[in-house]
């Protein structure tokens, strides 16, 4: 026991003050903020440029009078963000009742319209002024997503024949992101084609966009001929209002807490993976090197190997474990440096996953995964003379051990489903993706069946991991094929030495 | 003093159909050094990793102090042929470490570790990485891991190959020390001038087989003493000379003519016999067989 702990405690230290430990901890945070950051810097982009050749004749103004509304829309929703953190709400609500109602529900259609008629942005804030907090920042608009340019006389009068040459000279000029073309007999007699140019289909918020006007403009044009009087009525910016509600849980109507409450798993599982291939191939390449520099014929004068190989265990977890910490310090260091909130949310949806039943459940879940992951790198370090015999194991193990991070997202979208059901019982996998399923309440009976299955498949990989280490450590022939890696395996099981 | 550290009974060792070490049986008493003597692949590193619990014998028993390896671990100190250290651990920690895995307390361990580093002259290169050492102090900081936690029984596998004849000689001295401190000691070695210095027995071992187990001087007993003549002239007439058991003719590796002597036979019936022809020498020695003579005589005749 002592031994074990004296060479868990030399391989922490190891570990721990090498480069790439560092390196590791820090890339970290520099993950988080590039990922933090990147939708931020890209959030005003990309501006998609266009222009309309309407033969029609009455189209381009539905799609710029839509064009107006969802300028007018996105204004409104920056401007409630912007009043959430400069205004005196209490007061801009008893001074200005409509607009601080407007401001509380930005994203309903009849909103968007009252915000249009009284004034758009530059109104708003006319109204907001008195109400500023001191600390109040200048409000920045957000950049229009689509921008109409008037088209080009090439394109006006080019014949139809020629639009699409014309159209490729002018997307070539790089003025233009699309051209769209609505024909003259377009909404006449069931006509409703229309045809976009753009050099990026694949981009398709535009063409939604136009086609949503164009809807739009064809329903109309069907409501004018038959019930006139509806066509500028209210009643037709009447939405479907939805307030959700999740029964299992108190107070729960957001559904961002549901949402968290599975990124929170996706998250916890991500990171077992993360830390534990990062860790246990560190632990591969110890091995490996003291088995190269024969220090590992010193550890096994010294203790025996299964006490070498749970010391080294542990001290990997130990160094998983220091990981996770500083990473999640540093995560929430840095969400309440951008955010204050989002600490309290994230805080909220751990809560919410890791219940007083839950909680052991998932440390059970994790260790077990650690000690897995460990234990088969141990294995194939124990059996690899040098790190290129090592790599030849590794590619197909990790393979293998990354297998269910394809899974993640079906998993996730049923929980409890057959498909989760089932890789649940497959030994290896059962830690991760039980730490998918747990906040998503599985039966009891999956739960304490693949939980007895992670303990007994840890308990068997370690008792093997020995077996293969004291019978192969101090071996110098080549490692393996997959057929004699089998073979080993199976007579490591059976005690004897192969 | 008689005490028993070390009894091997009727051990063997298999790899497959590999018999590495086969039957193999001897005794060592405390205080004593035992040389562990054998060519490549006689199974001299496959005996010291079963002495060790290292490898598990297939057969036959074997007894450290009294007890079986799992017991005395921590009374046993052993440096192994290939030597090798966490290249980023400091002389002194490094050292310390294994002493702390052998038992000791960490301070202790240390205390140990620098008072050994500076016995060697080593007290400037406490702190440096192993990595930062020449091959030389590398090895040395390797032997003193061994011993710093102050083992009764030392088990050295090749503790002289890679060092110099300043650091072997050194080693020598540190060894006697050893044994002169009550340790017992086995080493393995290919060098036979070191094991005819220090040893007081030795146990010759070849294709995993035991040749020979006792002292040297039984060693010696079991050859003849050989004399060497030198001369200009042909002596193939000495083959007559009683107590003369075989003659072999000078050549390119050595230039005298060389006799094996029957057991108590001097040289004088060989030096009358050329007084008698009138053959003036250049060159006449008699002595007992080498260690080097023997082991070769000895696993020639097994081969």
């Amino acid at each position: 026991m002592r031994n074990a702990f004296l060479i868990a405690r030399q391989e922490f230290i190891k570990y721990v003050t090498r480069r790439g430990f560092f390196i590791s901890i820090l890339m970290f945070p520099i993950w988080v903020v590039i990922v933090l950051l990147v939708p931020r810097w890209t959030s005003g982009a990309p501006q998609r440029a266009f222009t309309i050749i309407d033969r029609a004749g009455e189209y381009r103004a539905a799609i710029l009078d839509s064009l107006s509304r969802e300028d007018a829309e996105r204004d409104l929703n920056a401007l409630a963000r912007y009043a959430a953190a400069n205004v005196n709400l209490s007061r801009l609500e008893r001074a200005k009742p409509r607009l601080s109602g407007l401001l509380e529900n930005p994203t309903t259609p009849r909103a968007v319209t009252a915000f249009q008629g009284s004034g758009g942005r530059e109104g708003a804030l006319s109204a907001m002024r008195p109400f500023l907090k001191p600390t109040a920042k200048p409000f920045r608009a957000p950049a229009p997503r689509f921008v109409y340019l008037e088209p080009p006389p090439e394109l006006l009068f080019s014949p139809s024949e020629l639009f699409a040459s014309a159209a490729r000279n002018v997307l070539d000029s790089g003025r233009y992101f699309a051209v769209i073309l609505i024909p003259q007999n377009f909404g006449k007699d069931s006509h409703a084609t229309v045809q976009y140019y753009a050099r990026d289909l694949s981009d398709s918020d535009l063409l939604d966009f136009a086609t949503g006007a164009l809807d739009n403009a064809l329903h109309k044009n069907v409501l004018r001929r038959y019930a006139p009087q509806l066509v500028d009525s209210d009643a037709l910016e009447e939405t479907t209002a939805v307030e959700t509600h999740n029964p299992t849980k108190a107070n729960s109507q957001s559904s961002r807490d549901d949402s968290l409450t599975k990124i929170v798993p996706i998250a916890l599982a991500v990171i077992l993976f993360i830390v534990s291939v990062m860790n246990a191939s560190v632990l591969l390449q110890g091995v490996v090197e003291e088995k190269s520099t024969r220090m590992i014929e010193v550890l096994l004068s010294c203790a025996t190997p299964r006490q070498i190989t749970s010391g080294k265990m542990v001290g990997v977890i130990a160094v998983a474990l220091l990981t996770i910490i500083i990473w999640s310090l540093a995560l929430f260091g840095l969400m309440a440096l951008a955010d204050a909130r989002t600490v309290t949310l994230v805080f909220d949806a751990l809560g919410s996953v890791a219940t007083f039943d839950t909680l052991p459940l998932l440390l059970l879940y994790f260790f077990c995964g650690l000690l897995i992951y460990g234990s088969v790198f141990l294995a194939i370090g124990s059996m690899a003379n040098s790190l290129a015999d090592a790599q030849s194991l590794l590619g197909p193990s990790m393979l293998i051990l990354m297998l269910p991070n394809l899974l993640i997202s079906g998993i996730m979208r049923d929980p409890n489903g057959q498909l989760a059901s089932l890789v649940s019982w497959v030994p290896f996998y059962t830690p991760f993706f039980m730490m998918l399923r747990i906040a998503s309440h599985p039966p009891a009976l999956q739960v304490w069946g693949t939980t007895a299955l992670a303990l007994a498949t840890t308990a068997f990989l370690i008792w093997w991991t020995g077996r293969v280490f004291a019978n192969h450590v101090l071996t110098t022939e080549r490692p393996p094929s997959l057929g004699g890696l089998i073979r080993r395996g199976a007579l490591a099981v059976r005690g004897r030495r192969v | 003093m008689t005490e028993p550290v070390l009894e091997l009974h009727d051990v063997t060792k298999r790899f497959g159909d590999f018999t590495a070490v086969d039957r193999l049986s001897f005794t060592l008493t405390r205080g004593r050094i035992l040389g562990f003597l054998g060519p490549n692949g006689a199974g001299k590193t496959t005996t010291l990793r079963m002495l060790l619990g290292i490898l598990q014998p297939d057969s036959g028993t074997i007894a450290i102090l009294g007890s079986s390896i799992a017991d005395v671990r921590s009374r046993i100190g052993y440096l192994p042929e290939e030597r090798g250290f966490y290249r980023r651990m400091r002389a002194d920690a490094a050292i310390a470490y294994v002493a702390t895995l052998k038992g000791m307390k960490r301070p202790a361990a240390l205390t140990s570790a620098r008072r050994l580093l500076k016995e060697f002259g080593l007290e400037a290169f406490a702190r440096v990485r192993i990595e930062g050492l020449s091959k030389g102090m590398a090895q040395k900081v390797q032997l003193l891991a061994a011993v710093a936690h102050d083992p009764e029984f030392v088990i050295l596998d090749e503790p002289f190959s890679g060092l110099d004849p300043v650091n072997q000689a050194e080693l020598e001295i540190f060894i006697r020390k050893l044994a002169a401190a009550g340790k017992t000691i086995l080493f393995s070695t290919h060098t036979m001038q070191h094991a005819e210095r220090l040893c007081d027995g030795l146990v010759v071992l070849t294709n995993g087989r035991k040749l020979f187990d006792g002292t040297l001087d039984a060693a010696r007993a079991l050859f003849p003493r050989r004399a060497r003549v030198g001369a200009d002239a042909d002596l193939s007439f000495l083959r007559q000379v009683p107590g003369v058991q075989q003659l072999t003719t000078p050549s390119a590796d050595q230039p005298f003519w060389t006799l094996d002597m029957a057991e108590g036979v001097d040289g004088r019936a060989v030096l009358a016999a050329c007084f008698e022809r009138g053959v003036p020498l250049t060159h006449f020695d008699i002595s007992p067989p080498t260690l080097h003579d023997i082991f070769v005589s000895l696993v020639e005749e097994a081969a």
